[in-house]
């Protein structure tokens, strides 16, 4: 029985149980004389979640161990006394074979596997029979005793909420879970990669080669410095040189000076530019604009001009920031009291006077704050450096020549055909810790002094 | 904070009482004037220069999606006249009937035949005029009506990408000619291409379509909004609703914000090394795609529906616990409905940006050249921005319009998206 129908024969039961739980709750009201202690349909979720729950929780862990029983058992069946000692051609058979089960007339690439099909295809299906049958027995046995509970004083209310509440707060707990999730396996790969590659090799050597690592030395070719300064480069100096000056007049210009109307439409229409996916400005960028500023510097005399320049990267996504930007210094602009910009204009001063001395120096705190978020964004930005960046770890100040970023480096690095344990896919995860890392404390500061401020005038 | 502010206005308050008035006429004091009213005409045209520059942007690469994308949408046939006796395939008509029908006419040389027929028709060079994928159309045609098969017929077939180009725009002088010639014999048709909507990925060009990324991503989003979209609105109620105000709720509250501003491809890392490497899951499977973007985008929904649920006011709630319900029937009967619409524009505008996200996913390893569109959650499949990505990477001029143009299919899902969010917003926003 597939998952789906398993999960929909679950949740049928529930119904019915919901249904006859409700049925007889409704039956024993006023016999006796004596009231419900709770709705009928209270009773209903009752028994509905005494159904429900056991099994769904079964088949969850179910679903974690089945396969490793299954392993077992195959390994324990005469066929799989042939395979070799453990390692990775062993897994890689078992791999095959087990994905050859249940699929039929598809060829096998080693023999073994082809033998062992067939065993797993059966103790796939058996152990999947088992996990039925527990599931289902598991459903009825809760929906039974449940429903025995039913009574004119059972507290169903009581019992049923206490479960709602423990689901809310179970929620709210997988924020938390995530981010210790986040954090952990990040740290815990990293600690791998450094256990190979020395940490000070990483954050200060210059060299980015992880095609040629060296065995006897790896940390001479991992040294992420160029990497660091090519993100840099791109995210926190080309895109805010673009971003902040048309983020800012825009929002200037939006709440200040703009008619009602076009406020009205001007706004939406610069949102859509942080709506559009960023694979589309990654196209963009290597389609449009990287050959054409790779003409230009060709025009300026530059030689050995690339259309991968980081110069295209960070036009691009300064761009893709400006709505960020404006958004953000629109609501600070706004969170200026009128009664500062009026007195400024009676004192005779012009809108841009106001603005520039009164408006901005007030609104810059929130301001900031954005620009940190907005180059928080733009480090962690990954598509359009991958299409536009080059791969090339340059340390360089000139924006036509190419430059390579960490998201970039993370994505060639976890996408080519290396395996699990090697020190070039886990520096993928040692990238992925530094920029996290980094990402959360711009956060911070920035949703530090977005608060500070904003108290400041309320 | 403003203190700078301050101190100047305070500065002001101690000029001496007495000055003479400013004479307002002098000619200094009127150059004065005009330059501050220069400066500000010019710091307004900066203003407006920047919205219209930026705006002008969104509009280039809008119209440089559009017009590389269109050819897109439409194809260049070839009239292929097929002398299907002659060819002498090995294929009985009771064959084609069962599910063996397309390796019974590949095995009979079809391909080789259409080509010959091709040569035939059109020169020495005929082959090239027709597309890779020409023989899978007349197999098609063939399978519907398989009386074709002892007479003569014309299939119409599409064209090769190199006919298509010097078909819709400037090409190399060869092509140009050729497709010249096939113009002129009135062999040279176009028509809207199914196939683009219909298919699966393609090594060719003329073959691919976007059917099997759409329904990966339908997939995908499914398992996003499945699990997304309870989880946050249950952590948003808890928090709004129920919480106390101690460290726990502080740690969720910081966490929430923070992974709102996780960089995506970190998710892609959590993924593939929780979930691919810990749990087992397979990989590149809308599944996992989906529990990743759900987690990236619950931040999302849980502050929109905070919002909501704290617009709710409380006589509201007072009402409801004041006629006896309890804490729990307040915020289900009254709250949550009342809440909805806000929560619901959460929702889509994260559903939104999970349409459109492409990072994640690399991680997981969703970018494997995948022909066929996936059957269920645990199959491999990939999605409209990794289609688009794997598109970009081909060098043939042929794939160019390809990606425009599922670019600007993807483009439409996102704006139909967000106008039905702003809809709802405008449809439903009340005011208390």
């Amino acid at each position: 029985m597939t998952a789906t129908a398993l999960l929909l024969l679950i949740v049928g039961l529930a119904l019915i149980g919901w249904l006859t739980a409700r049925a007889r709750a409704t039956r024993l009201q006023g016999v006796g004389g004596k009231r419900l202690h709770s709705l009928p349909g209270q009773h209903g979720w009752y028994v509905a979640m005494w159904v429900a729950v056991p099994a769904l929780v079964f088949l969850a862990f179910w679903s974690w161990l089945s396969p490793q029983l299954v392993n077992d058992a195959v390994l324990a069946t005469p066929q799989a006394q042939s395979l070799p000692a453990a390692g990775f051609e062993r897994s890689a058979i078992l791999g095959e074979a087990r994905n050859l089960a249940g699929t039929e007339g598809l060829g096998a690439f080693n023999p073994e596997a082809e033998v062992l099909a067939p065993v797993f295809d059966g103790y796939m299906t058996s152990y999947a029979w088992i996990g039925t049958a527990i599931a289902v027995l598991l459903a009825f046995a809760g929906g039974a005793f449940a429903y025995t509970r039913i009574a004119t004083d059972f507290r169903a209310r009581t019992r049923v909420e206490r479960a709602v509440m423990l689901a809310l707060l179970v929620a709210s707990l997988i924020a938390i879970l995530t981010t210790l999730g986040i954090f952990l396996s990040l740290l815990f790969e990293s600690a791998r990669f450094f256990s190979i590659v020395p940490i000070t090799d990483f954050l200060s050597g210059t060299n980015w080669a992880p095609q040629v690592i060296n065995p006897a030395d790896p940390g001479a070719d991992l040294g992420a410095v160029p990497l660091f300064w090519g993100t840099f480069f791109i995210g926190a100096v080309i895109a805010m040189l673009v971003a902040i000056p048309f983020g800012l007049m825009s929002a200037i210009y939006l709440t200040q000076y703009a008619a009602p109307a076009v406020r009205k439409w001007m706004k939406p229409i610069l949102e859509i530019l942080a709506g559009v996916p960023t694979v589309v400005y990654g196209y963009f960028a290597a389609l449009t604009v990287g050959p054409a500023i790779r003409d230009l510097a060709v025009s300026l005399g530059f030689t050995f001009a690339s259309s991968e320049s980081a110069l295209s990267a960070g036009l691009v996504m300064g761009v893709m920031i400006i709505p960020f930007v404006s958004s953000m210094a629109d609501d600070s602009i706004a969170a200026v009291p009128t009664s500062m910009r009026d007195g400024s204009l009676a004192m005779g001063a012009t809108t841009s006077e106001t603005i520039g001395r009164v408006l901005l120096p007030a609104a810059l705190p929130g301001v900031v704050a954005g620009v940190l978020l907005a180059v928080s964004r733009a480090i962690g930005e990954t598509m359009i450096v991958v299409m536009a960046a080059s791969g090339a770890a340059t340390i360089t100040l000139n924006p036509f020549d190419s430059a390579t970023t960490v998201t970039k480096q993370i994505v060639d690095l976890l996408t080519g055909e290396a395996e699990f344990n090697s020190p070039k896919t886990l520096a993928a995860f040692a990238l992925g810790l530094t920029l996290f890392v980094i990402t959360f404390l711009l956060n911070i500061v920035a949703l530090r002094v977005v608060k500070k401020y904003r108290e400041a005038y309320e | 904070m403003n203190s700078p502010i301050v101190a100047q206005s305070l500065a002001g308050g101690h000029e001496p009482a007495e000055r003479a008035p400013t004479d307002w006429k002098t000619q200094s004091m009127q150059r004065r004037i005009r330059r501050r009213y220069a400066a500000e005409r010019r710091f307004r045209l900066l203003g407006l220069a920047a919205v219209t520059i930026s705006a002008g942007f969104l509009a280039f690469l809008l119209w440089t999606m559009l017009s590389n994308g269109l050819a897109g949408f439409s194809r260049t046939e070839v009239r292929l006249p097929l002398n299907f006796a002659a060819m002498n395939l090995d294929v009985t008509p009771d064959q084609l009937g069962r599910r063996g029908a397309d390796l019974a006419l590949a095995g009979a040389g079809l391909q080789n035949a259409v080509g010959a027929a091709a040569v035939e028709a059109f020169g020495a060079e005929g082959e090239r005029y027709i597309s890779d994928s020409a023989w899978v159309t007349v197999r098609e045609a063939v399978k519907d009506d398989p009386s074709l098969l002892t007479k003569q017929a014309t299939i119409t077939v599409p064209a090769s990408s190199d006919i298509h180009t010097a078909a819709t725009e400037d090409a190399t002088p060869e092509t140009e000619a050729a497709a010249a010639m096939l113009t002129q014999r009135g062999a040279l048709t176009s028509g809207f291409n199914w196939t683009f909507l219909t298919g699966a990925d393609s090594t060719d060009p003329t073959a691919v379509g976007i059917w099997g990324a759409l329904k990966g991503s339908f997939l995908t989003m499914l398992v996003t909004l499945a699990l997304a979209f309870p989880i946050g609105v249950l952590s948003a109620i808890y928090l709004e609703e129920y919480a106390p105000r101690n460290r726990w709720t502080d740690l969720i509250e910081v966490s929430i914000n923070n992974l709102a501003a996780v960089p995506s491809i970190i998710f892609g890392l959590l993924g593939l090394a929780v979930f691919l490497g810990t749990f087992n899951m397979p990989r590149s499977a809308p599944i996992v795609g989906g529990v990743t973007l759900a987690l990236m985008i619950m931040p999302v929904i849980v502050i929109a529906g905070r919002n909501a649920v704290k617009a709710v006011p409380p006589s509201i709630r007072d009402a409801a616990l004041g006629v006896g319900a309890s804490r729990i029937q307040v915020v289900f009967h009254h709250v949550l409905p009342l809440a909805l619409p806000g929560i619901l524009t959460g929702t889509i505008i994260g559903m939104a940006r999970a349409l459109g996200e492409t990072a994640p996913l690399l991680m997981i390893g969703m970018r494997a050249f995948i022909s066929t569109a996936p059957d269920d959650l645990t199959s491999p499949a990939t999605v409209l921005p990794v289609q688009i990505f794997l598109w970009s990477d081909q060098v043939s001029r042929g794939f160019v319009e390809k990606t425009s143009a599922a670019i600007i299919v993807l483009l439409m899902f996102l704006l139909a998206m967000n106008a039905l969010a702003i809809y709802l917003r405008n449809r439903f926003e009340t005011r208390w």
